[in-house]
């Protein structure tokens, strides 16, 4: 008992306090900004109606459509390719798989932040600056490393007994993929998309060097906000704004919780 | 998780052999399907790293467009003669070395506490990872102006609750400041692989331990911990690959003042505000070379593991 209470004291303290602190804050009248009570007070909607507006420069709505399109054209493409390139190096034999698995995995270690140069280079070059596919492109290069070792993992798990069974009875190796592996794959993949969403959701580098004020993205919405009054520092927008992008993940997370704590640790303790 | 530790058995090695002799029949089709995809993906992880090799070598500033030739190793000889070099490789190292202890460290401390059984250990086990998978850029305004500020920041009124006064942690402490960010954000990673080690333990070896005598303690000390060897290790390892390349903190919360210029920190600055395309590309292909030394031992682990299917 005692020790239930202290490990959620413990727990609360540590991950939820951040957390709340903001949200109290997000709700309280932007004239209370200084008040430091520690519980809702001056309770008001006013500061969400700051962080959408558009008339103070804030583009938080049409931030968050671009971050979603953005992460799920990124989720999209990043499975179709990753499904089989970790096909490919979960079931098939063949010269320098060695080398490609080594090349995959060291990519996800690349430093992002040494591409930038290069990308802005190449992008102001051909036109694509402050376009969508500007910020897609490489969204899909840091999401694809994940992409295939994660689902690497998952499948060399999977019953391949059941393919061979279902080739023999027929099923070519296209088919028998799709009918037999893949329903029992669903949730690995599932998981992997979840990871995928959430890394291409999250990244601010790239995008706050690459994305025009029309298809900027969430992160770098909120890292340059603004708020009602000129010379005052908009706290109470800024966290609005907060939470608005992170108790979506938040839920997400507690919805999604097993297959995201699978996926982070087949990707982290398999490699 | 558990197969990390096995050893491949003879029929999964007779198995393996069949089903390589099984694929070469087919192999070519399934090639043609599958390896334009590998193709891609190495060509879309690769292709601009060799770039920034490529440009590190030009003489190339943005402010004088018509001066762009090849210079050869120019750019490196400023990046490592320079005078920020030394104190940004200090940085990262003090940065990067101080969050991979602390978050390892508390990252053992949850958990042990969450390998116990406990009413809504499932819901603190979700709240525990939030901070590693919610947006870098909103964990560090939460933290620049919840936790920290100095007039509304939750720190700063606990400190006057106890009669201390107000830090301006962000401006008077800037490393102490990314340090606690970037702890706080990689425990709940460190947490979920130590985590995985724990459960991997066998209960009968730890109840044994008991029957005879061993306190908890000693139990963790002479059984836990060697068993969570190989766990701390990767975690260790993943986790100084992360954070060496943390930047939105940085960019954030302190724009790399007051010592907390970490070689991304600098690098970036040397692109987007120097103009120097030639020597941030140098500085890139260094901090790619950093994070390579680190990584090769990672690799060494991790490659095992990735090829044989976590067997090893």
């Amino acid at each position: 008992m005692v020790r239930t209470v202290i490990s959620a004291l413990v727990i609360v303290l540590w991950c939820i306090a951040p957390f709340y602190w903001m949200i109290v804050t997000a709700f309280r009248d932007v004239g209370f900004t200084y008040d430091t009570t520690p519980w809702p007070t001056h309770v008001t909607l006013a500061n969400f109606e700051t962080a959408f507006s558009t008339a103070l420069g804030n583009h938080l709505g049409q931030a968050m459509l671009n971050s979603l399109f953005i992460g799920a054209t990124v989720t999209v493409v990043a499975l179709l390719f990753g499904i089989s390139a970790a096909y490919a190096l979960a079931r098939l034999e063949f010269k320098g798989k060695g080398i490609i698995s080594g090349a995959i995995l060291a990519a996800s270690m690349f430093p992002g932040v040494a591409l930038i140069t290069p990308l802005f280079q190449l992008f102001t070059n051909i036109g694509w600056m402050g376009t969508y596919q500007a910020l897609i492109i490489p969204s899909i290069s840091f999401a694809l490393p994940l992409t295939v070792y994660t689902l690497t993992s998952f499948l060399r798990e999977m019953p391949w007994d059941l393919e061979e069974a279902a080739r023999i009875d027929g099923c070519t190796r296209v088919q028998a993929f799709r009918r037999v592996i893949m329903p029992l794959a669903a949730p690995a993949v599932f998981t992997t998309a979840i990871l995928a969403f959430i890394s291409s959701w999250n990244e601010y580098l790239i995008s706050s060097q690459l994305s025009s004020d029309a298809t900027q993205p969430v992160t770098v919405a909120i890292a340059g906000f603004a708020g009602s009054q000129p010379h005052v520092e908009p706290y109470t927008a800024i966290m609005a704004a907060g939470t608005i992008v992170t108790v979506p993940l938040v839920i997400l997370v507690l919805i999604f919780q097993r297959r995201i704590v699978a996926g982070l640790t087949a990707g982290g303790v398999k490699g | 998780m558990t197969t990390t530790i096995e050893v491949p058995t003879a029929t999964q090695v007779h198995r393996a052999t069949q089903a390589g002799i099984a694929h070469k029949k087919k192999a070519r089709a399934s090639r043609a399907l599958v390896l334009p995809a590998l193709v891609f993906s190495v060509i879309l992880t690769q292709v601009p790293f060799l770039v920034t090799i490529y440009f590190s070598l030009l003489n190339w500033n943005q402010l004088r467009p018509s001066e762009i030739k090849f210079a050869w190793f120019k750019n490196y000889a400023v990046v490592f003669t320079g005078p920020d070099f030394l104190p940004s490789l200090f940085a990262t190292v003090v940065i990067t070395g101080s969050s991979v202890i602390l978050s390892l460290l508390l990252g053992l401390f949850f958990a042990v506490l969450l390998d116990r059984k406990f009413v809504g250990r499932g819901l603190a086990r979700t709240l525990m990872i939030t901070p590693f998978l919610v947006m870098p850029a909103a964990a560090a305004l939460i933290w620049k102006w919840s936790l920290l500020d100095v007039n509304v920041g939750m720190v700063n009124w606990a400190l006057h609750l106890v009669g201390l006064s107000a830090i301006a942690w962000n401006t008077d402490l800037p490393v102490v400041t990314i340090i606690m960010m970037l702890t706080w954000q990689y425990t709940p990673f460190m947490m979920l692989i130590l985590l995985a080690g724990l459960q991997s333990q066998s209960r009968e070896v730890l109840e044994a331990a008991s029957v005879d005598g061993a306190g908890p303690w000693r139990t963790f000390q002479w059984m836990t911990l060697p068993h969570l060897r190989q766990y701390i290790e990767i975690a260790t390892l993943l986790g100084s690959i992360m954070l060496l390349q943390a930047f939105d903190p940085i960019a954030i919360m302190t724009k790399g003042t007051g010592g907390t210029k970490t070689l991304s920190y600098l690098l970036y600055e040397r692109a987007f505000i120097g103009l120097d395309v030639g020597q941030a590309a140098a500085f890139g292909v260094v901090t790619v070379a950093v994070t390579i030394g680190v990584a090769t031992i990672a690799l060494r682990t991790l490659f095992k593991v990735f090829i044989n299917g976590g067997e090893r």
